[in-house]
């Protein structure tokens, strides 16, 4: 199980990093190596050229951007976004998804630009990134370019990146006011690829002047049961506009989910039992997400108080 | 004689070094110039090989040579397992496939280069035509007389087939108040020892001497084995198991690549490394258990056992694995069938069939696995029927304190153990009537939470009457020890058991110090190297504690002897006046006192010490004896397991376990704890994660730890031991084996509790493991009962 021969460049720019991936016809990046390792271990792929891109301090960090995004560089450690302060405040999601992604050992070593890049229908990173809205910057020869994760997720493991192209950094906008989350995964072992995973966020109308509260933005997340990661929009427009939800609304909202999604039978399950635990699951993390925007109170601070109030 | 380690939870002596990185296992072993191998393996499961195209390989930068069978044959006899048995059928395996293939990932060709990554550089260049052969993957059909056959020499695919009869079965299922009748399936699964095979084998030329380093259980086997297959004498062949990374059965038998380093060094005359990576490890390792139980139960209204019968087809994969042949699972299944109770009336029947799978091989608890799992599961069936609680049934059918020795159906004969105390030890430790109620009210509120209970006996320790596996002609019955104190006054025991895992350096040192009264400090323990003692055979079949602290004693015992005529002249007094404490002999007549160093030094260096005679009667302070435990003894246990299986995601989710268990004498509760934690944690795994997955073209589909799943640390709940204190076994050491009941019990305990939580569903489990996309389909049968 050892790999057939590379060679190995070490870029020291985005610039470089992309001439030297159109310098050879079988080229691929490596970053944390935590999937592309294996494979080329087992020689499913045998590159003749690695191209090294985590020396790149463009492609490192956090950062805040305005109106309460964030902006994050695609060499960024899992284990970064899963202790970051500032992720916790403002996407507490991604926080408290993180631990779901492998082991701490993988979160030390791989980045999240490897994970989206990788497309592995069952791993976390695209899942999160569909259901906030994140941007992806994307540099080739051409210059950069900027897509939605729906366009950039094509089929398993597989996106929309040229061979000499580059996911270089993700942006994500804020979320509206008030808005609540749940997050639910089911893997055999903890730190398995996920059988199913289910994420919703449920954002409410301020209710001012004595207005009823709505849903005034929903989304709903699967992952494991389908090729990519993907939203349910039926379902979700489904919710909006919503100022309570009935367990028939909730069973209907998990019907859709579940005739929307085509998983796959593997080792590990059958396409019914994945869509069992579809179901199910949608009708947990749906029903979880509603009872903490029922929680939530309705002053204008409502984001700070959910944050010390669920401890995110 | 006040036990001072004995019994006492001392640390491994070897820990600081294992937890710190600094073990020495094979790899970790480099010399000078040394050669590594990589192998082409056959990506069919039965094949006929056409042509071996080499020529690409044998110019790749970096090969010495490619070797194919009709390279090597001349070198070495071919491996056969020999048995005894009647209707055994032995299969010839080659190092290199010869002719044809009959597994996937059976070793064709091997090159050899001056590294790994060079090895497979050159091995992904070969090519091999095949001509495809039926596939032959499905015992049952494979058990058919007419069935294509894997090895066209042989009279069918049955390797072997054996009965047990006792008493009147068809008396006993005449009209039984409750007959239960069920088949059921324990899927294969491996070993995955954490190391895996590894071997380093070293030519000295100029010694004309050869040195296997092997990552084996069994080097004195390995040792036997190399000296007949490539005919070297045993003085010109040492085989050392250094540390070696866990084992659990299946590092005990011999394998074609640590055959072949030894025959490539010596034919190179370089030192010869193959280190395996994971992939070759999950797919030819041997495997363990592949049964298939068509099993029935008769039970009278008091819920006593009438009688029991067994139909069974143990897939034993495409070869008879040497030493301990095909037998060695499927055979044991219906041997150990009957379990702890009184079953006057039995009939059971096993066939081992090839198939083109990898060859299967012991694995910890060897048969009884499965043989617990199904009496345990037809125990529950019946005490539901007869609406009695499965502890009650268990209670009326145990072989009783009072009925010992108690002769089983099979003909296995049970020392005193504490089968009943077990059952009543564990019932009350987890409190049973409590966990009863609470699960009542568990399921008023809809949860799916169960409770299962398994009792098991095994033999363990045994002797010279009984083969390790039925019909093995190689002795399996003793072990030596050699113990020797030096010119320092140092003492160094060398045993032929090896370690792998289970502290072996600390127990036995434990033995050793308590009966030559000294520190455990000042005693060395040399195992795990062919040259320590004239024969052994290894560590296995958990007899290593029970007959190595056996030979122990022995030994010291004669060490003593001498070591008390010495003192007693160095003292100047009559021997009885002598004693031995913490080192230092003592008068007990006066006040005057000798360390063993002092004496050691007088009796070996200072001249006119000891008179000539004397010296000559005595020899050199050393005792080499050898122990027999002639039948063995019986280990036993009971294991009970509470658990809830989520509505939602159908997994299970154990809350509490707890084992009773019957060692005999502990010679340190720590390693016997550790090995009890270590055996549940690898039977939770086979009853709820593992499993090796083959199509039915024989590839193996869960060939790598993302899909062969083995429970890490998150999955394993706490588990509480009661050490039971019946009565001592007739080993010498008073200790009975207990390495391998945590794998016995746990996959029978858990399919009942499983079982039981799905009762008011109406289903219940007869495979393993039950992950949960088998749970699921249990659930779905509830919900659609008509499909």
């Amino acid at each position: 199980m050892k790999p057939a021969i590379f060679d190995y460049e070490v870029a020291t720019s985005i610039e470089h990093a992309v001439r030297l991936l159109s310098s050879s016809d079988n080229s691929k990046i490596i970053a944390g190596g935590q999937s592309l390792m294996p494979i080329i271990n087992f020689r499913l792929l045998e590159p003749s050229l690695l191209v090294d891109i985590t020396r790149l301090p463009d492609l490192q960090g956090i950062k805040s951007t305005l109106g309460g995004g964030i902006s994050i560089g695609a060499s960024t450690k899992h284990h970064e976004l899963e202790t970051s302060l500032l992720i916790k405040e403002r996407f507490p999601l991604i926080s408290d998804a993180m631990k779901h992604v492998a082991h701490l050992a993988i979160r030390n070593k791989g980045t999240i630009g490897g994970s989206l890049s990788h497309a592995d229908p069952a791993a976390e990173l695209p899942l999160l990134m569909l259901l906030l809205d994140a941007v992806l910057h994307i540099t080739g020869p051409t210059g950069l370019r900027k897509i939605s994760v729906k366009e950039f997720l094509v089929g398993a493991l597989t996106t929309i990146l040229e061979d000499n192209e580059i996911l270089t950094r993700i942006d994500i906008p804020s979320l509206p006011k008030r808005t609540n989350f749940a997050f639910n995964e089911l893997s055999q072992r903890a730190g398995d690829l996920a059988l199913c995973a289910v994420g919703v966020t449920i954002s409410m109308s301020s209710g001012m002047l004595g207005r009823t509260k709505k849903i005034k933005d929903a989304r709903i997340g699967l992952m494991g049961v389908n090729d990519t990661a993907i939203r349910i929009s039926e379902a979700e427009n489904l919710l909006i506009g919503r100022s309570s939800l009935d367990s028939s609304i909730i069973d209907q909202v998990a019907q859709i989910c579940t005739s929307t999604i085509s998983p796959n039978t593997d080792l590990h399950a059958s396409a019914d039992f994945r869509r069992h635990l579809a179901l199910q699951m949608t009708k947990k993390t749906l029903t979880e997400a509603w009872e903490k925007a029922q929680a939530s109170k309705t002053s204008e601070n409502q984001n700070k108080e959910n944050q010390s109030e669920e401890n995110l | 004689m006040t036990n001072k380690y004995i019994g006492s939870r001392v640390k491994r002596k070897e820990d600081p070094r294992l937890l710190t990185g600094n073990g020495r296992y094979v790899d970790d072993i480099k010399i000078v110039g040394q050669l590594h191998i990589a192998f082409y393996r056959s990506d069919h499961s039965h094949a006929r090989i056409c042509n071996i195209d080499t020529q690409a390989a044998k110019c790749s930068p970096g090969v010495i040579d490619v070797f194919t069978e009709k390279d090597i044959c001349e070198y070495y006899s071919p491996v056969i397992a020999q048995s005894r048995m009647k209707n055994y059928q032995a299969t010839v395996m080659s190092i290199l496939a010869k002719d044809k293939v009959r597994y996937v990932g059976e070793p064709i060709v091997a090159v050899v280069a001056e590294s790994r990554y060079a090895a497979e550089d050159a091995a992904a260049l070969i090519a091999v035509d095949y001509e495809a052969l039926p596939f032959i993957t499905d015992p049952k059909v494979a058990a058919q007389l007419n069935a294509p056959k894997l090895h066209e020499e042989l009279d069918s695919n049955i390797l072997v087939e054996r009965s047990f009869r006792r008493g009147d079965v068809e008396q006993a299922f005449w009209k039984p108040q409750v007959h239960i009748k069920e088949q059921f399936r324990f899927n294969r699964k491996t070993s995955v020892a954490m190391e895996n095979r590894t071997y380093l084998a070293n030519y000295d030329c100029t010694l004309n001497h050869l040195t296997l380093y092997s990552s084996t259980q069994v080097p004195g086997i390995i040792k036997d084995a190399l000296s007949d297959l490539l005919n070297i004498p045993g003085n010109e062949l040492r085989v050392i198991a250094p540390d070696v990374g866990g084992g659990f059965g299946g590092k005990t038998s011999l394998y074609p690549e640590e055959i072949l380093v030894v025959l490539l060094a010596r034919k190179l005359k370089k030192p010869v490394k193959w280190a395996s990576d994971r992939l070759e490890d999950l797919t030819t390792t041997s495997q363990a258990f592949d049964e298939l139980i068509d099993a029935e139960i008769a039970v009278d209204a008091d819920g006593k056992i009438l009688g029991l019968k067994a139909e069974v087809i143990g897939d034993v994969g495409a070869y008879s694995i040497y030493p301990w042949t095909a037998g060695i699972e499927p055979v044991q299944v219906i041997s150990f069938l009957p379990g702890p109770y009184k079953i006057e009336n039995y009939d059971a029947h096993v066939r081992a069939v090839a198939t083109s799978k990898s060859p299967t091989g012991p694995y910890r608890g060897v048969g009884r696995p499965c043989s617990t799992f199904v009496m345990e599961r037809l125990i529950d069936l019946a005490s539901e029927q007869l609406d009695m609680d499965p502890k009650e049934m268990r209670l009326k059918n145990l072989v009783q304190p009072d009925e010992f020795p108690y002769k089983a159906a099979s003909g296995i004969v049970w020392d005193k153990s504490g089968f009943v105390e077990g059952l009543n030890a564990a019932c009350d430790a987890i409190n049973y009537d409590e966990l009863r109620d609470q699960q009542a009210r568990a399921r008023d509120e809809g949860r799916l939470f169960g409770i299962g209970i398994s009792t098991f006996a095994e033999l363990t320790g045994i002797g010279s009457r009984i083969s390790a596996s039925p019909g093995m002609p190689i002795n399996t019955g003793t072990e030596t020890a050699s113990i020797s104190i030096d010119s320092t006054g140092s003492i160094v025991a060398r045993f032929g058991v090896a370690s792998h895992g289970q502290g072996l350096e600390t127990s036995l040192a434990q033995v050793v110090a308590e009966h030559l009264n000294v520190s455990i400090d000042s005693v060395r323990i040399i195992h795990g190297d062919s040259d320590a003692v004239a024969h052994s055979t290894g560590t296995y079949a958990s007899r290593s504690a029970a007959l190595g602290s056996g030979a122990a004693i022995l030994a010291t015992r004669a060490l003593n002897v001498k070591l008390l005529k010495i003192a007693s002249i160095l003292l100047g007094d009559e021997e009885e006046n002598i004693f031995i404490q913490d080192g230092f002999f003592f008068n007990k007549n006066t006040d005057k006192s000798l360390s063993l160093k002092a004496l050691a030094k007088a009796y070996y260096s200072q001249m006119g010490s000891i008179p000539a005679e004397l010296k000559e009667e005595i020899g050199d302070l050393s005792a080499t004896k050898t122990y027999d435990p002639l039948w063995g003894t019986t280990s036993s246990a009971t294991h009970v397991v509470a658990l809830e299986i989520d509505r939602i995601s159908l997994k299970v989710k154990i809350s509490k376990y707890i084992v009773a268990e019957d060692c005999g004498q502990m010679i340190n509760p720590l390693i016997v704890e550790g090995q009890v934690h270590g055996g549940v944690a690898q039977g939770i795994g086979a009853a709820l994660f593992e499993e090796m997955v083959y199509d039915e073209q024989g590839q193996a589909l869960s060939a790598s730890l993302a899909d062969y799943i083995v429970p890490a640390a998150t999955e394993i709940p706490r588990i509480d031991i009661e050490h039971l204190d019946v009565e001592l076994p007739p080993t010498l050491s008073g200790v009975r084996g207990m390495g391998e009941s945590g794998t016995i019990g746990a996959p029978a305990a858990i399919a009942n509790a499983i079982s039981d939580a799905l009762a008011p569903l109406d289903q219940y489990v007869t495979e393993l493991p039950m992950t949960p996309e088998r749970i699921f389909r249990l659930v779905q049968a509830a919900q659609n009962p008509s499909s």
